[in-house]
């Protein structure tokens, strides 16, 4: 198998992934993971894998721009087909998943710029090094802020759960 | 890193160390400092739950899975893309050679011939060339006439007024053009004018009439590079011309042209049938030194102009009764668009205007 094939095999869920977590658009992040896919094979660069995902960010940081431009906000979830669930689930089951997603996705934005792109790349499968490189960071750095950004995400998290649970035991 | 047995680690490098982003030795010393370190122990385990929960919480936020696209669909279509620009390099390449080669071979021939440049030529060498034509340039250029009196004309010069006027006989005036006819630099080449532009496009009931033309190509025979898009800076040297934004606002839509290529000047000439955008000849410089015409106007319009340049007006033209309404030959191809024509003129054999003007039909849409 060639190389690439063998990378687009382990890194194409990845890499829409990280698309989805930054245009939150099931459809759009697979096209731009197609589109970043086909520059791959054209382009052929020397390290495949980094490149990717630095192509992927800036394809996505474009989609933002041109999305702020059509001042049209994209959603979570919102009316897609697409996005309903590989089995049939309770419908409760549904609507709390996507609950917790919302809050994700909040407590997401409560982060940084830089601690988004740094965690998100960290948990699209890229090295240190390779963060280091496409961030900007030094290599000593891209631990400081991913420690600064996991706990700020969870912390966030949670706070945002104790408020809706405090919301919820008001009301009841 | 740890200095000491004392000094606790720092968070980040837990961090690092449970991404197994340290190297080896790093590890192995972390690793002995755990083993004493109770301390630290929590503190990893804590980091470790802290990590474990990021990933649960990010891993909500994924798309629905869905079926991965082949291997070969996508780098297929990326071969197909890739071709498509590789063959749009070579054709530009390939047409820079041959002009190149066409303009020196019709060069030396104009040369032989002792072919004299028509009007148009010498006053366009005069306004790109630098150096002593410039003056004469500026004298024959400073105030371009206006065109009150040439209905569905945008601008003439006083040159073309001039030499319009020696063509009715008034010999004070046709005294003045022949002196404007002596080129004031050298001519190096002035190609064949097989596809001539006019200086004004012609009303039809004149088109019986000899039409002044200038030599495709002519004006880059002085080698003059013109600055791209600057029309109205230069205070009418560029004679004939409409400024871009003129040329944008007459045309309400984005002015056609083969993109890439300096633009050196632009024709515009209104629509007598009451069309909303006129006929318009944007002329631009290949990388050769050659000049291609991009033709855009009602279908008549753009008939009879392409028609009087051939001399014959009698046969209408293109037939357009090409497959993909494309018809045309060397040096010229034209497609129709309802009742419009887009055509394009330059030395250039028919294949590569062809594939020319199939994609500037295309982009134009």
């Amino acid at each position: 198998m060639d190389e690439l094939e063998k990378l687009y095999q382990t890194t194409y869920g990845a890499v829409v992934r990280f698309l989805y977590r930054k245009v939150w658009d099931a459809d759009r992040a697979e096209d731009l993971a197609q589109e970043v896919f086909m520059r791959l094979f054209q382009h052929r660069p020397e390290k495949p894998r980094a490149w990717v995902f630095a192509v992927a960010a800036n394809l996505a940081r474009d989609e933002a721009r041109a999305a702020i431009r059509r001042r049209k906000h994209l959603t979570l979830m919102t009316n897609d087909p697409g996005q309903a669930p590989s089995r049939i689930a309770a419908a409760d089951e549904v609507v709390e998943h996507d609950e917790q997603m919302a809050a994700v996705q909040d407590a997401l934005g409560t982060l940084t710029r830089r601690d988004q792109e740094v965690l998100l790349l960290w948990d699209a499968g890229l090295s240190y090094p390779e963060i280091a490189q496409q961030t900007g960071l030094a290599i000593g750095a891209v631990g400081t802020t991913l420690a600064r950004a996991r706990r700020r995400l969870v912390d966030a998290y949670d706070r945002q759960h104790s408020d809706d649970s405090r919301g919820h035991a008001a009301h009841s | 890193m740890i200095h000491g047995a004392m000094r606790h680690i720092p968070e980040d490098e837990l961090h690092a160390y449970l991404d197994q982003a340290l190297s080896r030795s790093q590890c192995v010393e972390i690793e002995s400092h755990l083993a004493n370190c109770p301390g630290c122990r929590r503190e990893r385990d804590s980091i470790a739950a802290l990590r474990d929960r990021t990933t649960a919480l990010l891993a909500t936020l994924a798309p629905p899975r869905r079926i991965v696209p082949s291997y070969e669909l996508l780098s297929e279509r990326a071969a197909r893309r890739s071709a498509r620009i590789a063959g749009r390099w070579r054709a530009g390449a390939w047409a820079a050679s041959l002009l190149l080669a066409v303009g020196l071979g019709w060069g030396a021939r104009s040369m032989d011939s002792g072919e004299q440049p028509a009007p148009a030529v010498a006053a366009d060498l005069r306004s790109v060339t630098p150096g002593p034509a410039t003056n004469a340039a500026s004298d024959s250029t400073a105030a371009p006439v206006a065109t009150d009196d040439a209905p569905g004309i945008e601008l003439a010069t006083r040159e073309t007024a001039a030499r319009e006027t020696a063509e009715r006989g008034d010999p004070a005036r046709g005294n003045a053009t022949r002196a404007l006819e002596a080129p004031t630099t050298p001519v190096v080449s002035a190609p064949a004018a097989r596809f001539q532009i006019p200086d004004q496009f012609p009303a039809t009931d004149q088109l019986r009439e000899p039409i002044l033309a200038e030599p495709a190509g002519a004006v880059l025979s002085s080698g003059g590079r013109l600055p791209s898009e600057s029309f109205s800076g230069s205070a009418g040297a560029l004679f004939r011309t409409v400024s871009w934004d003129r040329a944008r606002i007459e045309r309400g839509e984005s002015v056609p042209r083969i993109e890439g290529l300096p633009v050196m000047e632009v024709q515009l000439a209104g629509s007598r049938g009451g069309d909303s955008r006129p006929l318009m000849v944007v002329a631009q410089q290949l990388e050769s030194g050659q000049v291609i015409r991009t033709i855009e106007g009602p279908a008549t319009d753009v008939n009879q102009l392409l028609a009087s340049q051939r001399g014959d007006t009698s046969s209408p033209w293109p037939t357009m009764n090409d497959g993909d309404g494309i018809a045309g030959g060397d040096g010229t191809m034209a497609v129709r668009r309802g009742d419009r024509i887009l055509a394009i003129t330059a030395p250039l054999p028919s294949d590569s205007l062809r594939a020319m003007i199939r994609r500037l039909n295309a982009s134009e849409r």
